[in-house]
């Protein structure tokens, strides 16, 4: 059918193909991203490795420069493309104008080489959205996504991948300026957000911090568990106060 | 013949005689035919147990079929893991996609596509059956008559759970991601019981076992109520078995059912194949 088989409008507007791509994406595991005042944070929903599979060698954050970092959901080899010609042209831009990109130019780089393979005749869209985040030359914390079909947006907190509406719901919910007051708060956001569609807990969360002026950092176990418990006290707490309360 | 374009075919006559040698190639075209039937011959076998007893027909009062994985992983999890079901017989056909069940008196290995039948043995009225091997257009008839013709009709109530891709499910609206897998139902009009969901909208169909098993019991006037579980995963999934759980309520009226299963023992029955499959993040 024609408007399946390639990148063409159908007769009442829709590209299938960048739909069915999104589709895709879905089937990735999820991802978020929060904006924080000095701090961004990017959680992961780690999958199942393969017993004898190198573990670090399955990554859904990946850095494209000392400042920008960004995680995503979809086919796995897309990302590894897209995520190489990231790279390239954050040196590639340091060499020319001597200055690091700043987050939005890389993210309206992806998010152009994204569109180009939604125009291009006999080439699939990238199965992919990412999370961008980084600081800018002038301190601010940045957070972007994109998407197959090429667009890309700021945003103060998103998620992408399988459960990603139900963590963005969350997020509308508990992303206030209270919550994002500290570092560690952010930091804790974002667990809790990803706690309310990873099975098995804090086992399965992977994530990552890049502060004003560092580079990235992955959290360890030890300091995520630390966090995952600070997190289920806060909650029995809540709770109990709620009980009294009524 | 001469062409409009110059050039000259030889063309074969199709006037037809009746000649002895014709009779030949009919009669190698019904060899032919005889042959390809009786390789696609559904055979049911059952225990001996229960073929003695078939001299008249099986009672039954309640038969449930699951046509695919996940459903029959359902059934395998919630219904009969407990111990008191027996396996009673199988049926065995050929056709292209179904190819290792030639072998027709041994019963198909664990783990085979196959098209199995149970009995609870504290209440013989409930037979259960799980199909998971795919049956030809050509077989359905066959595969119906052949089964329901071992039933007796009276008092007999079907239930059939079917999984379906959601990507077949046709409606004017977006499905969300939040929505997949779900159910729907659909009902002979001899079916008095209310349907646990709501019912498969138009212009969706039904086709292969499960449309078979639903048009016979209309034509045989049997209560019968089916429930199609859209999904959008290839392989047998713990979240899309979940979704049956609202069969388990007209189950349970009948034979006693695991209440509560952990989440471990659903996955035994899921294939795990996120772990081999790389090709999502």
């Amino acid at each position: 059918i024609y408007d399946r088989a390639i990148t063409v409008f159908s007769p009442d507007g829709h590209l299938f193909q960048v739909e069915y791509a999104q589709e895709a994406v879905k089937k990735g595991s999820t991802a978020v991203g929060i904006r924080g005042k000095d701090i961004v944070v990017l959680g992961v929903e780690k999958k199942s490795v393969a017993k004898l599979q190198e573990e670090r060698t399955v990554r859904k954050i990946c850095t494209l420069d000392d400042h920008v970092c960004m995680a995503f959901a979809g086919l796995t080899a897309d990302a590894r493309i897209v995520i190489n010609r990231a790279r390239v042209e954050c040196q590639s831009h340091r060499l020319t104008v001597e200055d690091p990109v700043t987050v939005e130019y890389i993210t309206r780089h992806i998010a152009t080489l994204k569109q180009r393979y939604t125009q291009s005749n006999g080439r699939r869209p990238f199965g992919i959205s990412a999370l961008i985040v980084g600081f800018d030359c002038d301190g601010t914390p940045r957070l972007y996504q994109t998407d197959p079909s090429g667009t890309y947006h700021a945003w103060k907190a998103n998620a992408i991948g399988r459960s990603a509406k139900t963590v963005r719901e969350f997020l509308e919910k508990n992303y206030t300026d209270e919550a994002i007051a500290t570092d560690n708060e952010s930091i804790k956001l974002a667990i809790k957000a990803l706690l309310e569609v990873v099975q098995s807990g804090g086992k399965n969360i992977e994530l990552a911090v890049i502060r004003r002026n560092q580079p990235l950092k992955l959290l360890e176990s030890k300091e995520l568990e630390t966090l995952v418990t600070e997190i289920e006290k806060e909650d029995e707490a809540e709770k109990k106060k709620q009980k009294k309360s009524t | 013949m001469a062409t409009f374009f110059g050039e000259v075919l030889s063309v074969y006559s199709r006037a037809v005689e009746e000649d002895d040698e014709d009779l030949d190639d009919e009669n190698e075209d019904e060899q032919i035919h005889r042959a390809i039937e009786e390789k696609r011959e559904v055979h049911i076998a059952w225990c001996p147990e229960v073929a003695q007893s078939l001299e008249g027909k099986l009672q039954c009062s309640e038969l449930i079929i699951a046509v695919g994985t996940n459903a029959a992983g359902f059934l395998s999890a919630y219904v009969l893991n407990t111990e008191s079901w027996d396996a009673v017989g199988h049926a065995s056909l050929w056709n292209e996609r179904s190819r290792g069940s030639s072998r027709q008196s041994i019963a198909p290995l664990p783990g085979e596509p196959a098209c199995l039948f149970y009995r609870h043995r504290d209440n013989p009225a409930v037979l259960v059956c799980q199909s998971t091997c795919y049956i030809a257009e050509d077989q359905l008839f066959q595969w119906t008559e052949k089964v329901f013709g071992c039933l007796q009709k009276r008092g007999l109530s079907v239930m059939v759970l079917s999984d379906s891709p959601v990507a077949e499910y046709k409606t004017p609206d977006y499905l969300y991601g939040s929505a997949v897998p779900f159910l729907r139902s659909l009902k002979s009009s001899a079916s008095k019981s209310q349907a646990l969901c709501p019912a498969l909208e138009q212009p969706n169909i039904l086709t292969g076992l499960p449309a078979a098993v639903l048009s016979h019991c209309q034509v045989h006037q049997i209560p019968a109520v089916l429930y199609q579980c859209y999904t959008d995963v290839i392989s047998p999934d713990s979240i899309t078995m979940e979704t049956y759980k609202p069969a388990l309520l007209c189950l349970s009226k009948l034979v006693k059912l695991e209440p509560c299963l952990s989440a471990d023992v659903l996955r035994k029955f899921a294939i795990i194949t996120e772990a081999q499959s790389n090709l999502y993040t």
